[in-house]
């Protein structure tokens, strides 16, 4: 399979970017998307050019690295999945792709189509996490948990922490993420004791790192490779607001 | 490990932060809708003819002082909606960074990303519809408010002004009315699509119910402007010459 691909190429974050044409050839079908920009960052190295930078790493749609925004939406066409797991023959033969770096101001290019995700690790050590002693592994069922609960914070804690939400989302904001990792502590009995102030400093750290508010377009549900529900979002307002009106 | 970071003030400037921003925007939305049922009522009495609007125009209005009061309120709601609406907007454009998309495929339904366009057209047609029917030139048909607004929506253009603006009210209450429960954390997980069917019916049954107001003025309407004071004197005098 032949491509053309318009890739954003940008030195450094200070430096403007722009868009340069490349062209991806002899592609198999089974490539994954990554993989085809392996070939052709092998063919520019090997002319000496400089190769375009991507995020990557497990390959395997469970780490959250990578993430491009292919023809205006985060990780492609497909949904559900990671760049990673997209793969060629989701495309048409002879395509031109666009390719282009997750557009947030709290997620600033690092170089071409590489972002600094570190505005979410701050929205996690703001409290996305629990410090209270819960002792060695209990007995089975020795903490009951509702069967829904418990389905519930599985699939909340699916999340990866790609930002294709807030690459998706039109006012850039940050809320399926946080809402996500605020929903699958406060659906089990260990996060309780922290609940009301993990969920204001979460959201308060979110806010100043430059995230936009929601609107609840629901662009991000429907581009987040986890299917993350919009049903999070909901627990996070009121879980802030039953905060902010009770302690 | 430190469970919290210290606190620190909030951004923005307006010293709150975006779920509160939003809860305001979402109290107040549900307060217009909540405005919109009660003044689709009162306008149902168009169909009463003018002995039934004439009648329930006067029994609001010997309401006196606290008619003003509310219409204060309202206006003072409106206007928080307005304001914070638009900030939110602001700084949701400033989000997005220096550099936007060049290809944008968004995947959410389009009513959700045009809220401050239907907001504003909504906004625009509220003051033109005040201006036209609150401070109208009432006296112009004996004092009827009835003869006043049917006489309007007998005017084509107004008429579908009308029409195309409750459309466009259709289309904020789309999103609006079921997104304000989930600004305020109301919605039980897996029932959204419930609520957003819900409020969307409902948002569209108040819509359309103002809509059929200018259409029954337009279809019915027969009665031709009052005439002018100079023009009816200026008719006088060229009879008289005669």
């Amino acid at each position: 399979m032949n491509f053309t691909l318009n890739v954003w190429r940008q030195k450094n974050g200070q430096s403007s970017g722009q868009f340069v044409t490349y062209q991806a050839k002899d592609i198999s079908p089974d490539a994954s998307f990554l993989e085809m920009l392996d070939v052709v960052n092998n063919e520019m190295e090997a002319k000496g050019e400089e190769p375009i930078a991507f995020d990557h790493d497990c390959r395997e749609g469970i780490c959250g690295t990578c993430g491009i925004a292919i023809n205006g939406r985060p990780h492609g066409p497909r949904n559900a999945v990671t760049t990673c797991q997209l793969y060629m023959r989701n495309f048409r033969d002879g395509d031109t792709l666009t390719l282009e770096p997750w557009r947030a101001q709290a997620f600033p290019v690092v170089r071409d189509l590489v972002v600094d995700r570190s505005a979410f690790d701050k929205i996690i050590q703001a409290g996305g996490f629990i410090s209270i002693n819960t002792g060695n592994a209990p007995d089975a069922n020795g903490l009951p948990v509702p069967k829904d609960d418990a389905e519930r914070a599985m699939d909340a804690a699916a999340c990866i922490g790609c930002g294709a939400c807030v690459a998706a989302c039109k006012n850039a904001s940050a809320m399926l993420f946080v809402s996500a990792k605020v929903s699958h502590l406060a659906l089990l009995p260990q996060g309780q004791p922290e609940s009301r102030k993990r969920v204001k400093s979460m959201v308060q750290t979110m806010d100043e790192a430059g995230f936009g508010n929601c609107t609840n377009t629901g662009a991000c549900e429907a581009e987040c490779p986890k299917s993350i529900s919009l049903d999070n979002i909901a627990r996070l307002n009121r879980e802030f607001l039953l905060s902010k009106l009770f302690g | 490990m430190a469970t919290t970071s210290s606190p620190k003030p909030s951004v923005g400037g307006s010293g709150m932060n975006s779920i509160l921003k939003k809860t305001l925007v979402a109290l107040t939305g549900l307060a217009l809708i909540g405005f919109l049922v009660t003044h689709l009522a009162g306008n149902l009495f168009l169909f009463g003819g003018s002995t039934a609007f004439d009648g329930y125009a006067a029994r609001l209005e010997a309401m006196g002082p606290l008619l003003i009061v509310a219409e204060i309120g309202l206006a003072a709601i409106f206007v928080a909606h307005v304001v914070m609406a638009i900030k939110l907007t602001v700084e949701n454009k400033a989000a997005r960074g220096p550099q936007g998309y060049a290809v944008n495929d968004n995947q959410s339904e389009a009513p959700s990303r045009f809220m401050i366009v239907s907001g504003v057209l909504v906004a625009l047609f509220v003051i033109l519809h005040v201006k036209g029917f609150k401070f109208g030139p009432r006296e112009e048909f004996g004092g009827s408010l009835y003869a006043l607004v049917m006489n309007e929506f007998a005017n084509p253009g107004v008429a579908i002004f009308y029409i195309f603006s409750m459309l466009i009210l259709g289309t904020h209450l789309t999103h609006g009315f079921w997104s304000l429960f989930q600004t305020l954390g109301l919605i039980k997980p897996e029932k959204r699509r419930k609520v957003k069917q819900i409020c969307t019916v409902l948002g569209w049954g108040i819509a359309l119910g103002f809509l059929v107001l200018p259409l029954f003025g337009l279809l019915s309407g027969k009665k031709r402007t009052p005439l002018p004071d100079g023009v009816k004197e200026l008719i006088q005098k060229t009879e008289a010459v005669r």
